[in-house]
């Protein structure tokens, strides 16, 4: 039996665009329009516009909405307010993580959730099997909704003349609901560029008209190439890569997300403030390569001839114009400088860790 | 998509292209395998003076996403590496038959160029694989 892939709403305008589609997350998705580097150039220097309509959007409404969260989210609702969204990771009682995500807080009681596109089913499973008797009901609106990042330099001055509301007065992690050319819609100020941009979602039936307006400002189409290039660039982890369910939020750096929350239980809590205080025995570090060549996810890493871990993400940086990398390595090689080896198919190149990020511009 | 291939050029099924002058040969790959690897980031190039059978990998074109490939289409000992694409390995993507050659061969058994496939044979597996 062969199943076919699911699409976005925008589907029909990849393919008359002559995108390269692949299998994302059982999406077909566009991996690149034209070429990576010209697209990822694009975001850096102006505006691009990318689908994301397959990753999820869940809305999570009753008066124990916060309380809920604030037993399943290892980051702490107390540092949010309405309007306002947070970055955090859900993770398993042995820390490692669920899912990394988004929640927007619309109203105490309301909350708007943005998750991985191959994590939807796991997420809104393990949500609701957490919810045991709170005031709690959660809606998958994933399919019935479009997202689109607009991200760049210049997205301030492109989508100006477009929305109803003073964009300047939306801070970086605030969200608000307006018009878009007489057309609904939720934008918030959040991305995973590390350029300044927007990402917005919407009601499905207005995919075609709003992809369209936000082409004619000038900015340019971004595939899933682009998008990993320069998350990799702004050293944003990737659900899979730097952080999964073998690999907890210290390990991935991530320290600053796993907060104290006293007097507040959160699943993973014991485990994440132990490995907070004491360290891990292994550690994510950027690296740069001394020797010509690529490294990408899953090349072993090595130190005088001993194995220590392994790339997470690698590939070319079109900012920097060279290989950058991440890599999950035993923590007494972390200090920046550290000279190692990284297995490249039958050769070993030589290495170095170096601090992150690589390149931001938020 | 519209591909180019020139007509005086000699092909392998494996999207390499030569073209032949006396006893040398000069090897690259062709305008669909560029797209297909997408935007090329480095090439590791061979040793001059090394020599190979056909067949043989000679080369490895990293692209952002995927790593390809060239194979020898001759047997033959290397005598030129195109040393300008260290520093501008996208030549390969804007001109593949041109600045974007990969290595120069002396070829030492020229029976092996009735193997070649004609632009004409090699235009029909290009029909074939974008199928």
């Amino acid at each position: 039996m062969i199943t076919d892939l699911k699409k976005t709403p925008f589907y029909n305008t990849h393919v008359r665009l002559e995108a390269r589609m692949v299998d994302f997350a059982g999406f077909s998705m566009p991996v690149q329009y034209d070429s990576i580097i010209k697209e990822h150039e694009a975001v850096r220097t102006e505006a691009g516009v990318f689908d994301v309509s397959h990753m999820g959007e869940f809305l999570l409404e009753g008066n124990d909405v916060i309380d809920f969260l604030q037993y399943i989210m290892i980051n702490d609702l107390n540092l949010l307010e309405p309007s306002k969204g947070q970055y955090s990771c859900m993770c398993y009682e042995n820390g490692t993580v669920v899912d990394d995500l988004v929640y927007y807080e619309e109203k105490p009681d309301r909350f708007r959730m943005i998750v991985n596109a191959g994590n939807i089913e796991k997420d809104f499973q393990w949500l609701n099997e957490h919810i045991g008797n709170k005031d709690v009901k959660i809606t998958n609106l994933s399919s019935k909704r479009c997202r689109l990042a607009f991200q760049g330099p210049k997205s301030d001055e492109y989508l100006q003349p477009l929305v109803d509301i003073d964009l300047s007065l939306i801070n970086r992690f605030y969200f608000a609901h307006c018009q878009l050319n007489g057309m609904s819609i939720f934008i918030a100020r959040t991305g995973y560029t590390g350029e300044r941009g927007f990402e917005i979602s919407f009601d499905n039936e207005y995919a075609k008209k709003i992809w369209n307006l936000l082409i004619k400002t000038g900015a340019s189409p971004a595939g899933l190439g682009a998008r990993d290039s320069l998350r990799l660039e702004a050293t944003y982890s990737l659900y899979g890569h730097e952080i999964n369910d073998s690999i907890t939020p210290i390990e991935a750096g991530l320290f600053w997300l796993v907060k104290p929350k006293e007097g507040i239980d959160y699943i993973g809590k014991k485990v994440l403030i132990k490995q907070k205080e004491a360290g891990t025995d292994r550690i994510i570090v950027g690296l740069n390569l001394l020797d010509r060549g690529v490294i990408r996810e899953k090349f072993r890493i090595f130190k005088d001839g001993a194995e220590i871990g392994y790339v997470t993400s690698g590939g070319y940086s079109p900012t920097l114009k060279k290989t950058i990398g991440l890599g999950l390595i035993k923590k007494q090689h972390k200090e920046e400088g550290t000279e190692l080896e990284i297995e490249v198919r039958n050769k070993f190149l030589k290495g170095v860790v170096v601090s992150t990020p690589f390149y931001r511009n938020v | 998509m519209e591909y180019e291939f020139p007509d005086e050029l000699k092909y392998l099924q494996t999207h390499e292209w030569v073209r032949i002058e006396d006893n040398i040969a000069t090897i690259g790959i062709t305008d669909y395998a560029q797209h297909q690897l997408g935007d090329i980031v480095y090439i590791e190039l061979p040793e001059i003076g090394t020599t190979l059978k056909k067949g043989d990998n000679v080369a490895e074109i990293e692209s952002v996403k995927a790593v390809g490939e060239l194979m020898m289409p001759l047997s033959g000992k290397i005598i030129e590496v195109n040393t300008g694409l260290a520093d501008n390995p996208e030549s390969v993507n804007s001109s593949p038959y041109g600045t974007g050659w990969m290595v120069k061969i002396e070829v030492n058994n020229k029976g092996e160029i009735n193997d070649l496939l004609t632009v004409e044979a090699y235009k029909e597996i290009v029909e074939a694989e974008k199928k």
